[in-house]
């Protein structure tokens, strides 16, 4: 903090930059960066470029500035996570503004899908530093349902077949659950249907999957389609897409993009995981990160993507050290 | 009772259900119910028939193809079994039940035991005529004394006949509850079972089964849902007496608090049972760390082209289940039910007849509620 005697923090405040936290009860407030200035030994630090986030230089309160200083959706810091003695996620830093689309790449066993389980709620992992923000409420406080009343909602790499729940019943358990906890009236059976055929409609689901039991028997495309059918009625504000394109065929990609392309908008975010570029083709993030080792190595633009299919992940190896 | 003595662990048949431990006391036989009551369960549109203390009580009016009468003796045949020689040796009086052409109504028989703790001993026998078709459900209920029960059935299919028959024992918690049921099927005949133990603090329902005519076939499936302080026991004894008969025996256990639940199968082909296709499963659920699922599937085939099988698996709650369902907003204990009922579905579904099945779903979500 001390090196910005000469900001206003009144100023800051208003851009968004920084935020006072009087979280913990009885504590007292403290002010501090929304991001944390990165270590001096950590060359991950291109985000701050992308997003126009660098908090040492001056800005001036223009519209223009203001706009892109809306409260992210999506804000972690410094998240450190085990499972059992192993440290996987080693201090990750990823801030996701409103209505914007993350990639995240990285190579098998870099760390890519414990951050999803993390920030689902999955109970296996230890969180031993750091913090996520949800619309600005502590993530990890609330349990994996809570999450999902509050916006979250991820599409499984894997997604689990439940035997003897149709599929129906789960949908409408799901949403209701959802209303409930938000204080909002049940929908009705007619309402419910009429949601479930429009969005079915798009992804080439017909009622005869959904009377089947949640993913039991579903083929790989059926179950993505499942999970995308979930998003749409959910109306999540932060999807986590982890390898949604693993077991589609060309047919079945071109269909699950085009409905999560329909679900772009400016009040819902996502975070894609993937190790191929080839999803990206379809769903052009705004930004893509490199993953290794557990954190964010290296951020940039779509054509990041493209120099890593081109290259592989041998570049930035030594990036995460 | 005391010259053949009550089993204990060292009987094969009683070795996880030891009467002389488990059955310290037995109640005077009762006496004639004083007040009327109302059924266990309700089923809109059914035929009721109301047992009290052992004995009719009253009844609606009998749809067409029912009659209802009654005949001296014992209903089960003889065997080696000391609830079968009791009943045979306290039930004087037995109902009889003849069903004939396809009968529409659900036949309700519903045993209710009232007053100061007695012990109840009634039979009942059911002949289905050749071609006729119906649904029989037995509910077992009363005051919370220490009751004892001891009911037995014999039902007889014709050819062609086809039964469902679904025994409830909603019995309250200080009860002890046993039950047999005898069945004899001929050719083509087809049968459906259902054992549901949600009550008694300690149960025990017995499934005879024997196939004399080909063609024939049963689903013998059961729900035995035990809770803190409750002993359940299922047992059950099929015999494939003639060729080109078929049985699926479907069991789910399902165990919470400090209890113990008894599943023990046997299928027996006989040696000119011959092309016998016969499949057991038991599946248990164990939602606490005290809860005890014993599982004992016997095959013993004596003849030599057959297909049978048997499976037995336990374990509980699937983690990564209740992960995916609460990931989508359900709360932990919505999908805990939500499992357990999805578990449940595979015996519950195969009842035809919305009133029926949804009375059935209501006793397993009473049970489930009952956390």
């Amino acid at each position: 903090m001390s090196s910005l005697p000469e900001i206003n923090v009144i100023e800051l405040l208003e851009l968004g930059v920084v935020r006072i936290h009087n979280r913990k009860p009885g504590g007292s407030a403290s002010i501090e960066l929304k991001r944390p200035p990165p270590p001096a030994s950590n060359s991950g630090s291109r985000l701050d470029v992308i997003e126009g986030r660098a908090p040492d230089k001056p800005m001036a309160a223009t519209p223009e500035r203001a706009d892109k200083m809306t409260a992210p959706i999506l804000e972690i810091r410094n998240l450190h996570a085990r499972i059992e003695e192993r440290e996987i996620l080693k201090g990750v830093n990823l801030i996701i503004p409103p209505g914007k689309v993350h990639a995240i790449m990285g190579r098998n066993g870099s760390g890519k899908s414990t951050l999803s389980y993390v920030l689902a709620g999955k109970e296996d992992y230890e969180i031993t530093e750091g913090e996520v923000l949800l619309n600005g409420q502590n993530l990890l406080e609330m349990d994996p349902s809570e999450r999902a009343a509050a916006g979250l909602f991820q599409a499984f790499q894997y997604p689990i077949e439940i035997p003897g729940v149709a599929t129906m019943t789960f949908l409408k358990a799901a949403m209701n659950a959802q209303r409930k906890a938000r204080g909002e009236v049940e929908m009705s059976t007619p309402d419910f249907m009429r949601a479930v055929k429009i969005a079915g409609t798009d992804l080439q689901i017909d009622t005869g999957m959904l009377k089947r039991p949640l993913n039991v028997g579903f083929s790989g495309g059926e179950k993505k389609r499942a999970e995308v059918l979930q998003m749409a009625l959910l109306q999540p504000k932060m999807c986590i897409l982890d390898e949604t394109d693993s077991g589609l065929d060309i047919d079945a990609l071109q269909v699950v993009s085009k409905s999560i392309n329909a679900l772009r908008s400016v009040g819902r975010s996502m975070l894609m995981i993937t190790h191929y570029q080839r999803l990206l083709n379809h769903i052009v993030p705004d930004v893509v990160h490199v993953f290794s080792d557990g954190k964010i190595v290296e951020s940039g633009d779509k054509d990041l993507a493209l120099q890593l299919e081109a290259k592989g992940y041998a570049d930035f190896d030594g990036a995460a050290a | 009772m005391t010259v053949a003595g009550l089993p204990t662990r060292r009987v094969e048949s009683y070795h996880y259900t030891d009467l002389k431990t488990l059955l310290r006391v037995v109640p005077p036989l009762a006496k004639a119910a004083s007040q009327a009551s109302a059924p266990a369960l309700r089923v809109a549109g059914a035929f009721q028939l109301m047992i009290a203390n052992g004995a009719i009580q009253s009844s609606t009016a009998a749809p067409a193809g029912v009659i209802v009468g009654h005949a001296k003796g014992s209903v089960l045949s003889k065997r080696d079994d000391v609830l079968v020689h009791l009943n045979g040796a306290f039930a004087k009086d037995c109902l009889t039940l003849t069903l004939e052409g396809n009968v529409d109504p659900v036949i309700q028989i519903d045993h209710c035991t009232e007053g100061d703790a007695a012990h109840v001993v009634d039979s009942l026998k059911i002949f289905v005529a050749d071609n006729a078709s119906a649904v029989i459900l037995e509910t077992f209920s009363g005051s919370d004394t220490a009751h004892i029960g001891n009911h037995a059935s014999y039902l007889a299919l014709g050819k062609n006949a086809i039964v469902t028959h679904i025994m409830v024992n909603l019995s309250a918690k200080a009860t002890t509850h046993f039950a047999t049921n005898e069945y004899a099927l001929v050719a083509g005949a087809k049968l459906r079972t259902l054992t549901i133990h949600a009550g008694a603090a300690l149960s025990r329902s017995q499934v005879f089964a024997r196939f004399a005519g080909e063609g024939a076939h049963a689903d013998f499936t059961g729900l035995n849902l035990v809770e803190d302080g409750q002993h359940n026991d299922i047992t059950i004894d099929i015999r494939h007496g003639a060729a080109h008969t078929t049985s699926q025996e479907m069991y789910k256990q399902i165990a919470r608090g400090r209890s113990k639940a008894v599943f023990q199968g046997k299928i027996v082909v006989e040696r000119d049972a011959q092309k016998v296709d016969a499949k057991m499963m038991m599946q248990g659920l164990m939602l606490s760390d005290q809860a005890e699922i014993f599982s004992k599937p016997e095959l013993e085939i004596y003849a030599d082209d057959v297909v049978c099988g048997h499976g037995s698996t336990c374990g509980k709650l699937d983690e990564d289940s209740i992960f995916y369902l609460m990931s989508r907003g359900i709360s932990k204990v919505e999908a805990e039910i939500m499992l357990v009922r999805g578990f449940i579905a595979e015996v519950l579904d195969p009842i035809e007849g919305e009133a029926l099945n949804e009375a059935l779903n209501s006793v397993v979500d009473g049970w489930l509620q009952g956390v």
